[in-house]
């Protein structure tokens, strides 16, 4: 875990730094005022990074930020204000009463299988103008003209009360980014990147997401509340419509979106770089212009870097970092625009000019790395696979009198159908068949009306899909959905470090080559899904499900829309599968490759199974023809 | 949700390398700022004919902007107005004014940013109760001497050294209800059944149900009096459609509506009355905006409120040349600034007041020590153009005695009616 | 009786949340758009009917042949820019908050931020009311009402019964296949933006119509306006228009039987259960977006 002990030795360090900045601020001449500056950016850094770990690593975006800092906020202004309670108790309080605001929400919100982000993101918009009203109502618990909030006593060694803000609020800040740092490099952010890419598919290959969701706002919502308290020190008086109004939501996406959402410097990033922006332009003579340069400022930024600015400075940092040396120096030696933070202002916004407008071009070339579509796979050893677990002929998947309805539209009505160890099922069907209703219920996304479902013996009823991939069920998605944010390695890692015995990182990556290699992938191991072409994408998805070591893989439509070369080559890939012991269900309507590969074939149709046997039988079965090729005939 | 995202496992290189660059980003920053240091300090030692600067910020824009703009005209007025008279000290006087965006994270680090980084040598409150608690705190931390224009929540004033410039007295919540009703009460037919309509604004709050373990207020005393409240009503500040409210305003049918509201909570009300072909005998609005009432025509006629001045020819006459020039001169720059009220009025004055007591308070004190000026106006008080000569007693948190008054609209005009003394016109009772 | 005249009211007030709500809610829906611009484009509507009916006394309500075109011709270029630059549904959530802020600092430096009314002789809409059986039905609420009705279900029937209406509903569900059949996405892209920039002009002139208008107006209204996107289902325009007279009903009849402070509560745990049990819009009939 060298990244860990990265952060061990980094945070301290840049604690350390920062800190002696007050500690040793008249020693070493540094200004109040700068002291000051850098308070507000990291409150402010606390509070995007807050957001981040929530919003920016899963992709749930909220709003509601105001919720967890006014709650802290409030929860500090009432206890220690108004009542006298030790000001560390109530930061204690503040952060278990967002913890429980946290549960709630995310209680109420991951529950829904159907949630889509916005709806999430109004939903969240709701709490903090749910929780002013409420703090209304009860006006008694504030006395109804808000408290006042003096600073607790403090060790008069750590000097004067901006100091104490601003080494409390270095504190919480310091701890926030490094719990983000943490996340990031944890087994956790791996999940809440497999989250935010794809949701469902993350849940399919083993990640109980709904868990790290929880998790991961539970971690947003102490930031929040925990900063929240200091808040109500810094503002030294708190009235209800003061603390969850919507700057603070509206301000901290605005960071964390331009310096970017998915590393944990981004927000910090956005924080420095939009307080620095803003102070400026306070203390400059344009008052009247100030929200509309800043507008215009977050408009063009958006257009032009919408990953984030943190990017587009990893992109190039050396020319960034010269940009803005050069550019502050010199206007220092000019002694031209105003003063030192002025000068800084500038610098930074060469930097940004730098690393933004050539960015474009730059960021394509590491995907250069293009394979020929057709590379014939190396052949391979299959990975090890548990044979033992399930000898030919056990059954692995039983469905018993399956159905799914929609409403009044019955998808699967009464299929019973057994797939045993090391087999390799054709399942067939015209479209609206109910193939892929099956598939989803028995990876465990969709629950049966009626019937029962076990996989190996057991019965998944009420168990999520990532548990049901524990119990050996794996799929592929008929459009592939890699997690575009990670490459190839890290696509079939993934599966990996939440299969059924989890693992580290750097172990996964080296079992996540073997797998790669097993279905030719391995030039392209280091490559974004973005490079790889259709075929590719498709081997991607299997290569990810075999990471999960499953005991039956089911194959939605995998060969859809490939070339002949390519199906080819794909079928190859296949057979090697099944050889390794895994049962294969392929779902497909081109009979082409079921009549050559299946050793059984089952046809659905309306819902029913209308047929289920040896592909030459099945295939002369006169209501098969009649249902499924004669349809097909005519379309 | 998004469309490009950037990497996280990727090349963990280029990440270390961009945390070092940024680290070194971070030292050339502080360099820089070290140097600066250095060449800034000997620049700043002869300041004896440097202006005196005065720091503050107000709402110009925001929720409280609308009032803010008032304060901000004012207090230039007046800055010019004592530069052109030799200035303080035989120094001029600047004023550092910056936009607080009504938001209190802003005020709080807006004060610590003119007191550390711009280094003033005064400063003198915000706008708004929220705005000005916050400054306070600051101002405490740096013991900075702070007149404040309009906070009048007495209880909340603890710090020592700030000075209110409109003072309802120690007990705004026992002062406003008996004035009121003090002056309704001597009508020829006075009100018996009153409804009594509250902002959840800190302010009004206040006045309607008092603060902490005191409760008196608006309502206790009413009832006190033995007035049959027909009405009682919360209503948050961002209350927009004020027709349900109007309803049931119309069907308590009161003699008095008590409006503890703000801005134009009371525009709001009486329109959504109108519009029910209803107008109520008679009303009171604690904190209104005026220009938009008068706005309103005959509908807002015979409205009350309270006041510390109005610019009515008698009170004029009485406070002389000095009080009509300034009046004057504020209604060309109001005018010129496109405000649509453009009368000095309650606001104006209140801040008018609070740069006299800053101003005052640095010449007893004679010098620019905060400890000094703070001190020299517990014991010598300051005198004001507006509100006559007022006393500060640390035991009431320096709110002095009132000269708090009733106002009412007549013939499209706010005009002063109560108490007597000061009254430039008589109180008009509802047509009967 | 008194519950009944408020629910009356508040059923007519929740005309205009629906007239702001419309625009939001149908390039969110069809776009893919969340124009936070919209709010700027309603107060720019408010503060020009203010202008124009105060210093060249027109009527508030004839001040529309002027605002309609103006607000139709820059949410249009609006969209038009964000077309070209193909702005992702967030990043037009950041950019259009960006153009808000400069909008409303704008209007404030032009208008001052001091509340800005129209008075009594400009404006002789804003205490007149009409009576029936025994109700109070005050003018401004009424045209707001009206102009909902009008416009909100005169665009319903334009969707179902136009070729263009049947063009942007095959469009919002599926672009490619809109393209496919040659349905010009960027024209219809600046017609619909166009169209919701002229329900903002509407929807400004009958807010000025009744308040005063400072520049902060635009954030006060966030919460209510997406509580009746929410509410009537994202890009559903029958479901926007019910919405809107139904949170109008709920504010009057919870002010007026609980209390005034009680009426956030209740809409927004409102809110919060239709996300929870009907995600797609209370009256959205799955997949109408």
């Amino acid at each position: 875990m060298t990244a860990a002990r990265r952060g061990l030795v980094g945070f301290p360090v840049a604690f350390a730094a920062l800190a002696t900045l007050s500690l040793y601020r008249e020693t070493m001449g540094f200004p109040l005022f700068y002291l000051t500056l850098l308070g507000t950016m990291l409150f402010w850094t606390a509070q995007a990074t807050s957001w981040n770990i929530l919003s920016g690593y899963s992709g749930y975006f909220s709003f509601g930020q105001a919720a967890f800092v006014g709650t802290g906020a409030y929860a500090t202004a009432v206890l220690y204000g108004r009542h006298q309670v030790n000001f560390y108790v109530t930061v204690l309080a503040a952060a278990a009463l967002c913890a429980v605001l946290a549960l709630v929400v995310g209680g109420l919100a991951f529950r829904l299988r159907s949630l889509r982000g916005e709806i999430f993101a109004l939903l969240t918009l709701a709490v903090p103008f749910i929780l002013s009203a409420l703090a209304h109502l009860n006006s008694a618990i504030d006395g109804g003209q808000g408290i006042i909030v003096a600073l607790p006593p403090f060790p008069a060694g750590l000097g004067g009360a901006q100091d104490y803000l601003y080494l409390v609020s270095l504190v919480v800040a310091v701890a926030a980014v490094w719990a983000a740092y943490a996340i990031q490099h944890s087994r956790f952010g791996w999940a809440l990147a497999a989250i935010r890419d794809a949701e469902d598919v993350a849940e399919g290959l083993g990640v109980a997401t709904f868990r790290y969701k929880m998790l991961a706002i539970v971690v947003s919502a102490v930031i929040g509340g925990v900063s929240g308290s200091i808040f109500a020190l810094q503002i030294g008086f708190v009235a209800v419509t003061g603390v969850f109004n919507l700057t603070v939501p509206l301000f901290v996406i605005v960071m964390s979106v331009l310096g970017g959402r998915t590393h944990w410097l981004g927000p910090v990033v956005g924080a420095v770089f939009v307080t620095l922006l803003q102070d400026r332009l306070t203390s400059s003579g344009l008052a009247d212009w100030r929200l509309i340069v800043l507008g215009g400022v977050l408009a063009v930024l958006v257009v032009l870097a919408p990953e984030g600015l943190y990017g587009r400075l990893r992109a190039g940092p050396w020319r960034a970092l010269a940009a803005f040396a050069v550019v502050t120096l010199g206007l220092r030696v000019a002694d031209a625009f105003g003063e030192v933070l002025d000068w800084i202002l500038i610098g930074a916004f060469a930097a940004v000019v730098v690393a933004v407008l050539p960015g474009r071009t730059v960021r394509r070339d590491r995907t250069a790395e293009r394979q020929p579509a057709d590379e014939k796979p190396q052949e391979e050893k299959p990975p090890e696979q548990e044979q033992a677990d399930a000898p030919v002929g056990d059954v692995l998947v039983e469905c018993t009198d399956v159905a799914r309805y929609f409403g009044g539209v019955r998808a699967l009505d009464g299929v019973t159908l057994r797939i045993g160890a090391g087999e390799l099922v054709g399942l067939v069907g015209p479209n609206g068949s109910g193939k892929t209703t099956l598939v989803s219920l028995v990876s465990g996304t969709m629950r049966p009306t009626r019937g029962t479902i076990r996989i190996a013996g057991r019965d998944i009823a009420g168990l999520p899909p990532h548990r049901v991939a524990h119990a050996g069920v794996a799929r592929t998605y008929q459009v592939p959905r890699p997690f575009e944010s990670m490459t190839v390695r890290d696509n079939v890692a993934v599966a990996i470090m939440f299969g059924r015995e989890p693992c580290s990182l750097p172990r996964a990556r080296v079992a996540a080559d073997r797998h790669i290699g097993f279905v030719g992938l391995a030039p392209l191991a280091a490559a974004r899904p973005t490079a790889l072409n259709l075929h590719q994408r498709q081997l991607l998805e299997m290569a990810r499900a075999l990471a999960t070591n499953p005991k039956v893989l089911f194959l939605d439509e995998a060969l859809a829309g490939l070339t002949p070369a390519e199906i080819d080559n794909a079928v190859e890939v296949v057979r090697r599968i099944q050889r390794g012991g895994t049962a294969i269900v392929i779902v497909e309507h081109l009979l082409r490759v079921v009549n050559q590969l299946a050793t059984r074939i089952v046809v659905l149709d309306k819902g029913t199974c209308l047929a289920d046997g040896e592909p030459r039988t099945v295939l002369r079965d006169p209501a098969v023809v009649r249902a499924y090729l004669g349809k097909r005939a005519h379309a | 949700m998004g469309t490009t995202r950037i990497a996280i496992g990727g090349s963990r290189a280029r990440g270390k390398r961009l945390v070092t660059m940024l680290a070194a980003g971070t030292l050339l920053a502080a360099t820089s700022v070290a140097c600066e240091q250095k060449s800034g300090t000997d620049s700043g030692a002869k300041a004896s004919n440097k202006p005196i600067v005065v720091g503050s910020t107000l709402s110009l824009s925001g929720a409280f902007a609308a009032t803010g703009a008032i304060h901000k005209i004012a207090g230039q007025e007046f800055v010019d107005r004592l530069n052109k008279n030799g200035g303080l000290l035989g120094r001029q006087v600047k004023w550092l004014v910056r936009d607080d965006e009504s938001d209190q994270a802003k005020v709080s680090q807006l004060y610590e940013q003119l007191i550390t980084q711009d280094k003033v040598d005064l400063i003198i409150g915000p706008y708004a109760t929220p705005n000005i608690l916050s400054a306070m705190a600051v101002a405490a931390r740096h013991g900075y001497t702070m007149p404040q224009h309009t906070a009048v929540i007495a209880p909340l004033m603890t710090y020592n050294c700030q000075f209110p410039a409109w003072s309802i007295g120690p007990k705004p919540n026992e002062y406003v209800p008996n004035q009121l009703l003090d002056a309704v009460a001597s009508m020829p037919d006075p009100p018996k059944r009153v409804a009594i309509l509250t902002n959840q604004n800190g302010s009004t709050d206040f006045v309607s149900y008092g603060s902490g373990s005191d409760k008196t207020g608006m309502v206790s005393i009413a009832k006190q009096r033995g007035l049959n409240i027909v009405l009682e009503q919360k209503y948050l500040p961002t209350t927009a459609n004020w027709a349900p409210v109007a309803t049931r305003v119309r069907d308590a049918k009161p003699d008095l509506v008590i409006n503890d509201g703000l801005g134009v909570d009371p525009v709001g009300l009486l329109q959504a009355m109108k519009q029910l072909k209803y107008q109520p005998p008679l009303m009171f609005s604690l904190f209104p905006a005026p220009g938009p009432l008068l706005g309103l025509g005959d509908t807002s006629d015979g409205l009350l409120s309270v006041t510390i001045f109005e610019p009515n020819q008698p009170t004029l006459a009485k406070l002389g040349p000095t009080a009509t020039a300034i009046v004057n001169d504020f209604k060309t720059r109001a005018t010129q600034a496109k405000l649509p009220y453009p009368v000095f009025e309650t606001q104006a004055a209140a801040s008018w007041n609070a740069w006299e007591i800053l101003a005052d308070g640095v010449k007893s004190a004679g010098n620019l020590d905060q400890k000094a000026i703070c001190d020299a106006l517990h014991a010598k008080g300051a005198d004001t153009t507006f509100s006559g000569h007022l006393t500060f007693d640390p035991k009431d948190h320096n709110f002095w005695p009132t000269t708090l008054a009733i106002k009412q609209i007549q013939n499209h005009d706010w005009v002063t009616v109560w108490p007597a003394d000061r009254a430039a016109a008589k109180l008009r009772s509802p047509a009967s | 009786m008194d519950t009944l005249q408020a629910g009356l009211t508040g059923v007519l007030a929740g005309g205009l949340y629906a007239l702001m709500a419309a625009g939001l809610s149908i390039t969110w829906g069809v776009l893919r758009i969340i124009n936070l611009i919209h709010f700027g484009l309603i107060l720019l509507g408010a503060y020009l009917t203010f202008q124009l009916a105060s210093s060249w006394g027109i009527d508030p309500i004839l001040t529309l042949v002027i605002t309609v075109p103006a607000l139709f011709a820059a949410a249009a270029a609006v969209q038009w820019t964000f077309d070209r630059l193909r702005i992702s549904e967030l990043s037009s959530l950041l950019i259009s908050f960006g153009l808000l802020i400069v909008i409303v600092q704008a209007v404030g430096n032009l208008w001052s931020a001091d509340f800005r009314q129209l008075t009594a002789a400009a404006n002789p809409y804003a205490t007149r009311s009409v009576s029936a059986f025994g109700l109070v039905f005050p003018l401004p609420t009424l045209l707001a009402f009206a102009a909902a009705v009008v416009l909100i279900g005169g665009a319903h029937v334009a969707l179902r019964r136009t070729f263009t209406g049947r063009a942007l509903r095959a469009f919002a569900q599926d672009r490619a296949i809109a393209a496919a059949f040659g349905i010009d996405h960027r024209r219809i892209g600046v017609l619909v933006a166009g169209a919701a920039g002229a329900t903002a002009a509407a929807a400004g002139m009958l807010f000025a119509m009744s308040n005063a208008l400072t520049p902060a107006t635009a954030f006060e209204w966030f919460g209510t306006v997406f509580a009746v996107v929410i509410l009537g289902g994202i890009g559903h325009l029958l479901g926007t228009l019910v919405a809107g007279l139904l949170v109008g009903a709920i504010g009057a009849v919870v002010t007026v039987l609980l209390s005034p402070s009680a009426e956030p509560f209740v809409l927004f745990s409102t809110i919060v259960l239709v996300l929870l049990l009907r995600p797609q819009g209370l009256f959205a009939r799955g997949g109408t977006r």
